[in-house]
């Protein structure tokens, strides 16, 4: 074909010390499509992209825009050249109104001053030409995360940018709100914009992009026209090998309750953020919670841990109520749970991957000892050899079990966190996000190491804001909405659709409360 | 536009089994756990106090090398090594009192109250009870660890319970106990006739037992050398000392797991009061055999020790180093003064600036984790 494609980057390397991020990749994109750049964590995805941008200065390689050579000195020149970038992380001022973010930098001016109704008046006119509703006036800092990226999105907009490149923009997103998203990337690409959709998710290549870059170990690993694309060839083109996904059979039998919970209501802060949930887990049953984050699952987890009390309402274990009882009676009891936050909660990042897959197994055998003389003692030599065998069985990419869990990659503090909670065999795990920032082949592992669990007996409570998740793990799924169980779905009836529509409360509304009702 | 797949693309990628970290990024993994090994910074932090500390005294007109050599000679010095020991054993014991709670990341400030309760109790046994030696030491010594122990617990269910810190607690408690037990001192419990605020003289039963023909260092010395010794066992080897640990990395995760957060809280500066009545205990039972008001606090044994403690970052294994390296500057100090002409508060400016340096690198390494949080 003749057109010149808007973006031609040929032969981009870039080395951060002894990591070669990038490794002569080149990413054609043409004017006016959708093209996803698809890779695992750490493939160079987004080093790529601020190479593009003009945030890193490439090994080797050109760049050319336009079919013109051109090299950017930073992203103020890359903006001048019609480039608009959303970043992983936004970079957004919270304490300032959408407006004064998304003129800042290209004023409409008037006598010298920031022309306020001029800006509104922009944000007004991007909002009626993208359909996204945003109010110029409202303080970035109190708005949704959705409705931020809306922020970035029109920033870029804002400068007329011809090329807007997104990174992992939907990470963030309720489903509804991705499907707003794409909505916006195809009416830019229609109106001639050409986009760049970083992203790991299949589905969303599948949905939306019309050509696919894949990138692995920051190589190009692949590329595809949409038509040719499929699932497995994605995936085989990330990972480097077959993946075959792991689904939940229905089938197994299911036997006693394991946990019940009954009318809890849990207040924080004079904030009811569980409002009258009841939920059964039985043996052999994986009950999925959907919702989008900040809906009450994670306070309705810290009840059933023990970390939050309630306000009212029973929590049985194993038929004892444990309501009164402390985190490690009720750990002790039966329960292991993989919490949301992985950081905060879920591990000490300067200890040992040793230390942190020994805390709340140090008063068992084999590191501890539960009675005897060793009661109360710790071998160090039994946490080492231990350490080292669940490092091997879970996969965790890591060069010693002394290293502290910090310097582990996301995915694989996140093993860490899994191996630890698995090992425990508790008759009650509580898995909440538990593949997030892992990659799509570990993916893979955790999902048949869950269904396991469930096929050997176990009760799991799967909380999750990943519908394939759940509709790939869960026997049956409630979803949670402004902290009551708004819906549940059987295996049979549920479809991401129905199950994206509760998330948002069933009205197809474009904001989606975050906060549950005030007390 | 012509995409196709790139040669040797997908179709031809052949299947990988994980491997294991290059050798590259292996070395660079060793690199960053020695830079990241525990004794760099303090290292650090000692190397640049005594530079600092030099460079005073040149700007004073003076001559660093002859004035760091008179403090090692003065501390080092054959004849008065047995005085040395025995001062490092009672900065040690107030180190040991720091580092306990350390651990699981609270600063415990009130040694010098909970050495003083302790000094009291070890001088009401010693001068009430006719016991034998070998019951009225250990039942000295015992009572002290028992009161100062207990007056260094209150701090827990204050901060437990009332959210008060521990830092504040401990801080505020201290000067309360000092004034108490000068007031008894004082007014109740000191020798009638004697101008001094002190107790009588204990009888010999109670004289801690010496170590052979030395005349500073006791039993005292042994006694801490065990603590130290059973906080360094517990520390590594006990479940009770992995769950201070990892509350003081991380207070959810250790909630998360199961740990009482409140309970440990409560041994810790139970066991941390109990070490610095040890001390304090030691101290009375020493010559001159009494229990006179503020020689036991005049020394700065309690900010020796903590400063001891925060340059080991509470590490067992380096508890006793760091307290030797103050323990020299202490006794060096009179050395210093006397031969090299410099005044001996040099001792103190070193400790402050070490001091310093620590927490900087605390506001440094806080920074730089907020950072990576949101990178
Ligand atoms: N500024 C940097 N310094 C050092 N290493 C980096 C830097 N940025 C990225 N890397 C490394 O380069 C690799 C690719 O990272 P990145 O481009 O962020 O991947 P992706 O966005 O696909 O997850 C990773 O191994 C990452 O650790
Ligand atoms: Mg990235």
């Amino acid at each position: 074909m003749t057109t010149v494609p808007a973006v031609a980057l040929v032969g981009i390397s870039k080395r951060f010390g002894a990591i070669v991020a990038n490794d002569g990749v080149d990413l054609v994109l043409s004017r006016g499509t959708v093209h996803a750049v698809m890779g695992e964590n750490g493939a160079g995805k987004s080093t790529l992209m601020s190479i593009l941008f003009g945030l890193v200065s490439p090994d080797s390689g050109n760049i050319f825009v336009d079919g013109k050579p051109t090299t950017f000195s930073g992203p103020l020149d890359a903006i001048s050249s019609g480039l608009g970038m959303v970043h992983q992380h936004f970079r957004l001022f919270e304490s300032m109104t959408v407006a004064e973010n998304v003129v800042y930098g290209a004023e409409p001016r008037r006598n010298g001053l920031v022309n306020r109704k001029a800006a509104h008046d922009r944000v007004r006119e991007l909002s009626a030409r993208y359909g996204l509703d945003v109010d110029p006036g409202a303080v970035v800092g109190t708005l949704s995360v959705g409705t931020q990226q809306r922020v970035e999105i029109f920033k870029a907009l804002h400068r007329d940018a011809r090329i807007l490149i997104l990174d992992e923009p939907t990470a963030v997103l309720t489903p509804g709100e991705v499907t707003s998203l794409f909505a916006v990337i195809r009416r830019a690409a229609d109106a001639g914009t050409t986009v760049v959709l970083v992203t790991h998710k299949i589905n969303e290549v599948l949905s939306v992009s019309d050509e696919v870059t894949v990138l692995r170990d920051g190589r190009v690993t692949g590329r595809f026209q949409r038509a040719d694309a499929t699932s497995a060839k994605l995936v085989h083109a990330m990972t480097g090998r077959e993946v075959t996904p792991v689904a939940n059979s229905g089938s197994g039998s299911v036997g006693a309750a394991v946990l019940r919970v009954n009318n809890l209501t849990v207040v924080d802060h004079h904030t009811v953020r569980v409002t009258d949930v009841s939920v059964d887990v039985r043996a052999g049953e994986i009950v999925g919670i959907a919702g989008v984050s900040g809906n009450g699952q994670h306070e309705l987890v810290e009840a059933i841990l023990g970390t939050r009390r309630a306000l009212s309402g029973t929590i049985e274990l194993l038929g004892r109520d444990i309501g009164a009882a402390s985190v490690r009676d009720r750990r002790a009891l039966g329960l292991a749970v993989i919490p949301e936050d992985r950081r905060g909660e879920g591990s000490a990042v300067q200890l040992s991957t040793a230390e942190n897959l020994t805390l709340g197994h140090h008063r068992t055998a084999p590191v501890g000892a539960s009675r005897g003389l060793r009661r109360g003692w710790i071998s160090l030599r039994a946490e080492r050899a231990r350490a080292r065998d669940l490092i091997a069985e879970y996969d965790v990419r890591t060069s010693g079990e002394q290293l502290p869990v910090g310097s582990l990659s996301g995915g694989n503090a996140q093993k860490v966190v899994i191996a630890r909670e698995l090992s425990h065999n508790a008759p009650l795990l509580i898995a909440e996000q538990p593949t997030q920032g892992v990659d799509v082949g570990a993916i893979e592992a955790i999902h048949g190491r869950l269904l396991d669990y469930r096929a050997t007996g176990g009760a799991i409570l799967l909380v999750s804001h990943e519908i394939t998740e759940l509709l790939a793990l869960a026997d049956r799924i409630l979803v949670m909405y402004a902290g009551r169980i708004f819906a549940e779905f059987s295996r049979s009836e549920a479809t991401t659709a129905r199950i994206g529509a509760a998330m948002a409360g069933a009205q197809a509304e474009t904001d989606i409360p975050t906060e549950a009702s005030r007390l | 536009m012509n995409i196709e797949p790139v040669p040797g693309g997908p179709g031809t990628v052949a299947p990988r089994a994980p491997e294991p970290l290059s050798r590259r990024s292996r070395a660079s993994a060793l690199l960053t756990l020695a830079v990241r090994h525990p004794a760099v910074v303090p290292t650090g932090a000692v190397v640049l106090a005594v530079l600092i500390g030099a460079a005073i005294v040149l700007a004073a007109g003076l001559n660093p090398i002859s004035a760091y050599s008179a403090v090692l000679a003065g501390a080092l010095d054959l004849e008065n090594l047995d005085y040395t020991f025995s001062v490092w054993a009672l900065i040690c014991g107030m180190a040991l009192a720091a580092a306990i709670p350390l651990r699981m990341g609270e600063f415990n400030l009130g040694g010098n109250g909970q050495m003083v309760l302790g000094g009291l109790a070890a001088a009401f046994i010693a001068g009430q009870l006719d016991l034998p030696s070998i019951l009225l030491i250990p039942l000295a010594v015992v009572a002290a660890g028992v009161v100062a122990g207990a007056f260094g617990a209150i701090s827990a269910p204050l901060s437990t319970r009332y959210g008060i810190p521990i830092i504040i607690s401990t801080l505020l408690l201290s000067p309360v106990a000092v004034a108490i037990v000068s007031y008894l001192l004082r007014f109740q419990l000191g020798e009638a006739g004697s101008a001094v605020a002190q107790t009588e003289r204990f009888p010999d039963s109670a004289h801690m037992w010496a170590l052979g023909s030395l005349s500073y260092s006791n039993m005292g010395l042994i006694l801490i050398i065990v603590l130290m010794a059973l906080f360094w066992l517990v520390d590594s080897r006990s479940a009770v000392g992995f769950e201070l640990r990892v509350i003081g990395a991380n207070r959810r995760f250790a909630s998360y797991g199961g740990v009482r957060v409140g309970r440990l809280a409560f041994g810790a500066m139970a066991a941390s009061g109990a070490v610095a009545g040890v001390v304090g205990a030691i101290i009375v039972l020493s010559p001159p055999y009494r229990l006179v008001d503020g020689a036991l606090l005049s020394p700065g044994y309690t900010f020796a020790g903590l400063a001891a403690a925060l340059l080991a970052g509470g590490r067992p294994a380096f508890v006793p180093l760091t307290a030797a390296l103050f323990t020299i500057l202490q006794v060096g100090g009179g050395g210093m003064e006397r031969s090299a002409d410099v005044p001996r508060q040099l001792s103190d400016v070193l400790q402050g600036v070490v001091i310093i340096v620590l927490a900087l690198r605390t506001i440094v390494d806080s920074r730089r984790t907020g950072r990576s949080a949101t990178s």
